[in-house]
């Protein structure tokens, strides 16, 4: 295996590309000439089923070829998997009806994670680092050199499930330029389409997840102003739905063997497909004898068995709308994603919902990807017209001393966030403090999703009350959360980096991309080379570029180590045999720029307060005024 | 975090501020700040952008709050308020506060959607209206603190009595 190596062709320019990680397909696509392009991927169509085989033979079958195990060998393939991403091993989702088998759980290490069984134990994160191996050979081999990826995940998915995500992106050899949730890089399509301003809602009910968005464009800013959805319902709900139905009518009762349950559920989604097109479908299925039955479902039939997945739906569209303060009628478009939509009654459902017939123009199933790549590309090219502002879609706090939740960031702030909450401690002489981080809207803190548990140790022994421990949690633009705690009294303070609960180190992700490579340290070593080349380049461009904007910013002796500092990278670049090497040059740059880096950023922040909007300032003093005048007019007062 | 967040965002300090101007502000500084902007750069600039971010936002999240706004004007006077130190409420508020509580849990075991959502409704026209007050209490000079305390406190259970019909929405 040295398909991590052929990234990087030193001839070609490095491209971004945008992923779509589906539970039910995956989509890979980037720019070109301005447009978003989908690559064809090794199934020889833009759609990759996302499901994995692990072969007895340890041969790893990807798309369509691990699709046809499904029925057939379904102990060792995996579809779906994206719904088991950082679930850990008691989670609810293990227990329904599906084919796929679970390893029990050794230690309490194993059972952080869902481990399914296909001759040995793999995790999510492994199974979905497949599919993206997968999509990044197939960009490999059309663009020749892939530079760095945006990968998509429901705007519904919190830390845990995100930090799997990246951790997949990691493990598949990819540098992930950003985490971006699906509606609002739908939104990005459409609204660069259609060049639009205004207030839209994305619906997105994909295979295995619903998302609801509410974001405003205007100048170029995409502005989520609330988001909602359920991260464990979509079209497998329907299938599944329907496959129960089926199990009865082959007279498969209780616990059925995984072939069946495979079978049937197949079955299902070919009856729903059909269902897209005609009123009414039929298929053989064996049942009970040796006989066969020949199952039909109506679309009336079908509309009823979804009935209260849709319901599920709407219920959150109510609270984003509300969260968003606005009404229904308000909103200038809807907008309809993923494969789910396509069901009939789903488009009728969303019109009735909002009261507006749904707009479809872009395919439900790329524009995801779409909007994935020209993130990707704003990201490496972007000339800053244009920006995602998102939100965090799920509360963060600490739990209480009773169990409860002190919610620090409420759902719906937009991110990159940031706040502290102080606690202190409540018995006379305690030296440690346990804290717990959790996310999600319910009241007690064991019905919240846990994020990371830690304790502070060493505070100095004091009256109750007295010691304060400051906890400052921050969340960045991919919806990742960091922690950090600080006793603050004493003036001993104490900074603590928190390992969640879930996911990978780096040094676990290192050992697992060594496991996987025939000659894994040496390749390793040598990614890691061209890799910080790569870093090493951009950094020279983005200084020299810099420079010539802002040089006036720096005094004789800063510009000429920072000149210094420049040519030794360039250098560096041109010709060091180690990532070290390169990456000591980087650091040096990045010191002698620093503080040049904050003058800089206070320049263009000045500008963008200043310039043409301060006469907005001023108008918005003069307004203030006037709305003083009239409630002073309304008191029977001259104003 | 300490710094005020009508600096950070350099708009007056005003309670009467114009919301789509706050947007705007706010849009214009994330142009600039938001790490997106800095992807490809040194660590470090990433670093400093993201925390500029961070404040920009943050600052953004109290001014478009009424309930935070106020109390960032008041840290301005120098009265550091919080829910947890605030004056108690007069009793006609707390009466009337009880009143909408009782009519809320009636509507929530009927399972009245309409009745719930006329209930926030409500609560949503009176916040505003306190709101009004707030602004007009703000220009005046000196600036009442009794009074915009009084209103401060009225905000809150009007915000708390919204949550709760929300969260009754969810539930059925």
């Amino acid at each position: 295996m040295t398909m991590l190596l052929d990234i990087f062709d030193p001839k070609a320019a490095p491209r971004a590309i945008g992923i779509d990680l589906g539970t039910t397909n995956s989509i890979v696509a980037y720019v070109r000439d301005g447009a978003p392009t989908a690559l064809t991927t090794c199934d020889g169509a833009p759609l990759l089923p996302s499901v994995v085989h692990y072969g007895s033979n340890g041969a790893v079958l990807v798309g369509r070829a691990a699709k046809a195990q499904l029925t057939r060998d379904p102990g060792r393939t995996i579809a779906s998997v994206k719904r088991f991403m950082g679930r850990d091993a008691k989670d609810p989702e293990t227990a329904r009806l599906g084919a796929h088998k679970f390893a029990i759980p050794k230690n309490d290490a194993e059972a952080k994670s869902v481990r399914f069984d296909v001759g040995r134990a793999v995790t999510p994160v492994e199974v979905s680092a497949e599919i993206l191996k997968s999509l990044r050979q197939s960009a490999v081999d059309q663009l020749r050199s892939v530079g760095g990826a945006v990968i998509t995940v429901p705007a519904y998915f919190d830390d845990a499930q995100r930090q799997a995500t990246k951790d997949a992106g990691r493990l598949a050899g990819l540098e992930v330029l950003r985490l971006l949730n699906e509606p609002t890089a739908a939104a990005l399509a459409y609204g660069l389409d259609q060049k639009q301003n205004g207030l839209f809602a994305v619906y997105d009910l994909g295979g295995g997840t619903f998302d609801i968005t509410i974001l405003r464009l205007e100048d170029g800013v995409f502005q989520v102003k609330s988001s909602g959805g359920d991260s464990a319902l979509g079209g497998d709900d329907m299938d599944r739905a329907i496959a129960e139905g089926l199990l009865e009518q082959m007279g498969a009762t209780g616990q059925s063997a995984p072939e069946v349950v495979a079978l049937a559920l197949s079955a299902a989604r070919e009856l729903k497909h059909a269902l897209t097109n005609a009123p009414e479908a039929s298929i053989e299925l064996p049942a009970k004898g040796d006989t066969t039955i020949q199952a039909k479902l109506t679309r009336a039939q079908l509309d009823a068995l979804i009935a209260p997945l849709l319901e599920r739906t709407g219920k959150a569209c109510r609270r984003a709308l509300r969260d968003a303060g606005i009404d229904a009628a308000a909103l200038d478009g809807v907008i309809l994603v993923g494969g789910s939509t396509r069901v009939p009654r789903v488009q009728a459902y969303v019109a009735e919902l909002f009261g507006k017939p749904p707009r479809c123009e872009l395919d439900p199933e790329l524009v995801v990807a779409y909007g994935a790549a020209l993130q990707a590309d704003l990201l490496t090219q972007g000339d800053g017209e244009v920006l995602l502002l998102d939100v965090l879609p799920l509360s963060l706090g600490v739990e209480t001393m009773g169990g409860g939740v002190d919610k620090i960031l409420p759902r719906n702030t937009t991110i990159p966030t940031g706040a502290r909450a102080t606690f202190t401690t409540y018995a006379d002489n305690q030296t440690g403090f346990e804290l717990h981080v959790v996310q999600g809207e319910r009241e007690l803190a064991t019905d919240c999703r846990s994020l990371a548990r830690f304790s502070l140790r060493g505070i100095p022994p004091l009256p109750a009350g007295m010691a304060r421990l400051e906890v400052e949690l921050n969340v960045d633009e991919n919806n990742l959360l960091k922690v950090s705690a600080r006793e603050t009294t004493t003036g001993i303070s104490q900074e603590i980096a928190v390992q969640p609960s879930y996911g990978l180190t780096d040094d676990d992700v290192e050992r697992m991309l060594i496991e996987a490579l025939d000659h894994g340290e040496e390749d390793l070593q040598r990614r890691r080379l061209v890799e910080a080349k790569v870093e090493g380049e951009r950094l020279v461009l983005a200084t020299a570029k810099g420079l010539a904007a802002d040089a006036d910013l720096l005094n004789a002796a800063e510009r000429s180590a920072v000149e210094a500092a420049l040519a030794s990278l360039k250098g560096a670049v041109a010709s060091a045999k180690s990532a070290s090497l390169v990456q000591a040059a980087i650091d040096t740059l990045d010191q002698v720029t620093h503080d040049w880096a904050g003058r800089r950023m206070n320049r263009a922040v000045a500008a963008a307060i200043s310039g043409k909007s301060l006469s907005a300032i001023e108008q918005s003093v003069e307004h203030a005024a006037g709305v003083d005048a009239h409630v002073a007019r309304h008191r029977g007062e001259a104003p | 975090m300490t710094s005020s967040p009508f600096e950070v965002l350099g708009v007056p300090a005003l309670f009467a501020l114009d919301e789509a101007e706050l947007e705007k502000r706010h849009r214009d500084l994330s142009k600039t700040l938001h790490p997106d902007r800095y992807a490809g750069r040194p660590s470090s600039e990433r670093r400093e952008a993201l925390n500029r971010a961070i404040s920009v936002n943050e600052a953004f999240r109290r001014l478009r709050d009424p309930i935070l706004r106020a109390e960032a004007l008041l840290s301005e006077l120098g009265r550091e308020v919080s829910e947890t130190n605030q004056p108690k409420p007069e009793p006609a508020l707390l009466m009337q506060v009880m009143e909408q509580r009782e009519a809320l849990s009636l509507a929530r075991r009927g399972g009245d959607r309409g009745r719930i959502e006329s209930i926030a409704a409500q609560a949503s026209g009176r916040a505003e209206d306190a709101a009004e007050r707030m602004a007009d209490a703000f220009s005046e000079d000196p600036i009442p603190v009794e009074l915009v305390l009084k209103l401060l406190g009225e905000l809150r259970y009007l915000r708390r009595l919204k949550e709760e019909a929300g969260a009754a929405l969810d539930e059925l």
